[in-house]
């Protein structure tokens, strides 16, 4: 078990190696940083040259890829090329209103969605099942950026109940706890419900599938023949058994968790993640987009070492190998 | 030799039986049946619809901007005076275009990969398979936005379907290689190798054709799947670029007009939504179809 977890650590060594240097490589072509300063007739062009060579831009990528890497290990993940501002403060401020958002939502879909998928699966046929099958039907096939305009087609520009995007009323910075956490809730509204709606179906339909799953067992016909309850059957035979998928999937999609959509965040206007990430590309600055990619591929690659890890252990009958 | 033949000659009877077999169930499945009816007739639609219905859909006019559905336009015109009806035609047409495309190269290439991971064994598989690993942990958002900015190849569309397919291969490989491993035991590709069959030829031959039924569904879900990214990476600025029409970038366009021109988010939005979903319906009938199991 634990030689097991060591070589899996190990090789995410020369995985984030991979992933970060392929990434480099690519994110060279992206464009040159110094662009628009470079245009700015105010902007000594001596300046321009030393940031150059500050960063390593006179060099080639491969030297530079490793400069970067040098310093991205003594924790120092440079300077945006846009606004001068560090990158990990961006990140520091970009980050709590992703999870803001995600934590919320997430919590809710993974919640409400294994419940109802338990027991959809329990009454299969049934109008409630159906109901829940025709709504992970839509869920799939439903384009989220689609979902999301008509939602603000009917509430702001119909009713005028909901601000269209944004994060915050200008002003509210300052206001007592409780307002501004009711002028929040009206901006989450529908980021809440275009991302809660594909992660409810996408958890009803995993959790209905892996009881159903469970349900034709040998094990489980073995426990209502010797007369258990059907309850203790179904907590204890059917439900715990069924989770064990979901945890798995639970930790791969962690990421997501981190990362924020960038398609709700950017048609709602929300300073997070996914608007730092495409902002950072829009604009060539490119420590930033390779900061965040850093903490990305690092984040993803430990979650599917822990979706790993817990497999095993929570099914004994997998060998590590 | 001859009884390799012999082999091979009930197994290709035993086939024609399954797909017949198949057929019947499936035309059993009425929800697939009738998406199939519908997809039949949204392929019409963008195919023989502007043969009948002849406008331009790049004609500009301006006099006739963002126009609410009427007569002329029984669709309205977006915001530069275009015919909404026309552009959803021949946006349809590259939509699907795309989709074909992607699902078609993408199911080879994957196929391909994955049988010959599984019939080479040993190296060639470990070092696929890894490749397989690193692709699924490249983180795909980020590098997609950057991809959307590199001119690689002049046509956007042709940028598109090579983004699609190199992300895409990575898991149809996976569940073809699965089916593969046992494939390659049989005893008809042992009797192939031992008269002297290439490699290719066992591949495509004896293995590729016993893996089939796993790539059909996966298309047929996958063809949903694609319409649904290629509106997302119009998101991104990686769509098909203006003037060319398709839903993707349709919907996008519209975005800025949610205050004054609903329908043109609308209808985009929502023929991408009702071709994903029949795709998804009879796809899962394919799948319930094919393999008795599914049904409970």
């Amino acid at each position: 078990m634990k030689q097991y977890i060591t070589r899996r650590i190990l090789i995410l060594i020369p995985e984030l190696f991979a992933i970060t240097f392929i990434a480099f490589i690519f994110y060279s072509l992206m464009g040159d940083p110094f662009a628009e300063l470079r245009a700015n007739p105010f902007i000594n062009q001596s300046y321009v040259q030393y940031l150059e060579k500050a960063y390593g831009f006179d060099k080639p990528v491969i030297v530079r890829y490793f400069f970067w890497l040098s310093q991205i290990l003594r924790g120092n993940f440079g300077i945006s090329a846009v606004t001068g501002e560090k990158v990990i403060d961006l990140i520091k401020r970009a980050m709590p209103i992703t999870l803001s958002i995600n934590i919320f939502t997430f919590t809710f879909s993974l919640v409400v969605g294994v419940i109802i998928g338990f027991f959809t699966a329990l009454r299969q046929r049934s109008f409630i099942d159906n109901f829940f099958t025709v709504l992970s039907y839509i869920g799939l096939a439903m384009p989220t950026f689609w979902f999301a305009l008509m939602l603000m087609i009917l509430f702001s520009v119909k009713f005028h109940w909901l601000p269209p995007g944004g994060f915050m009323t200008p002003g509210m910075e300052n206001a007592p706890f409780f307002a501004r956490f009711l002028d929040r809730l009206k901006y989450i509204v529908m980021p809440f419900i275009v991302l809660g709606f594909g992660g409810l179906t996408g958890w009803v339909r995993y959790t209905r599938s892996s009881v159903l799953e469970m349900l034709k067992k040998d094990y489980v016909r073995t426990a209502r023949a010797k007369g258990l309850p059907e309850s203790v059957v179904l907590r204890k035979h059917v439900f715990r058994n069924s989770l064990n998928p979901i945890v798995t999937l639970f930790f791969l999609s962690f990421p997501g968790f981190f990362s924020g959509s960038a398609i709700v965040e950017q048609i709602f206007s929300i300073p997070g993640m996914g608007s730092l990430v495409i902002g950072a590309v829009m604009n060539n600055d490119y420590m930033v987009a390779m900061a965040s990619l850093v903490f990305y591929s690092t984040v993803l690659v430990l979650s599917l070492l822990i979706a790993d890890i817990a497999y095993v252990f929570l099914d004994p009958r997998v060998k590590f190998s | 030799m001859q009884e390799i033949e012999i082999q091979e000659i009930e197994k290709k009877k035993e086939a024609s039986t399954y797909f017949k077999k198949v057929i019947e169930r499936l035309k059993k499945d009425k929800l697939a049946m009738v998406s199939l009816f519908f997809l039949i007739l949204i392929f019409l639609f963008v195919i023989v619809g502007p043969i009948v219905y002849r406008v331009d859909p790049n004609q500009i006019k301006l006099n006739e901007v963002l126009q609410p559905p009427s007569r002329l336009h029984p669709l309205g015109t977006d915001e530069n005076g275009r015919d909404e009806l026309a552009r959803l035609m021949y946006g349809g047409r590259i939509s699907l275009l795309i989709s074909f495309a992607v699902t078609f190269i993408t199911g080879l290439i994957g196929a391909f990969i994955g049988i010959f991971a599984a019939y080479k064994k040993g190296f060639v598989d470990l070092t696929l398979m890894r490749i397989n690993e690193i692709m699924m942990t490249i983180p795909e958002f980020p590098i997609l936005v950057v991809a959307a900015k590199i001119r690689i190849v002049p046509s956007s569309i042709l940028k598109l379907i090579i983004i699609l397919v190199i992300f895409g291969w990575v898991g149809i490989a996976r569940i073809v290689r699965g089916e593969a491993l046992s494939v390659v035991e049989e005893q008809y590709v042992e009797a192939a190798k031992a008269i002297g069959a290439s490699d290719m030829r066992i591949i495509f031959k004896h293995i590729l054709p016993n893996t089939f039924h796993i790539l059909i569904v996966w298309s047929t879900l996958r063809l949903g799947g694609v319409i649904l990214s290629e509106a997302s990476l119009s998101f991104f600025g990686l769509g098909v670029q203006p003037p060319t029409a398709s839903w993707g970038n349709m919907l996008i366009n519209a975005q800025t007009y949610i205050w004054n021109a609903q329908w043109l988010v609308f209808i985009p939005g929502f023929m991408i939504f009702i071709t994903v979903l029949l795709f998804n319906f009879v796809g899962d009938g394919l799948r319930n179809a094919m393999d008795p199991k599914f049904f409970r």
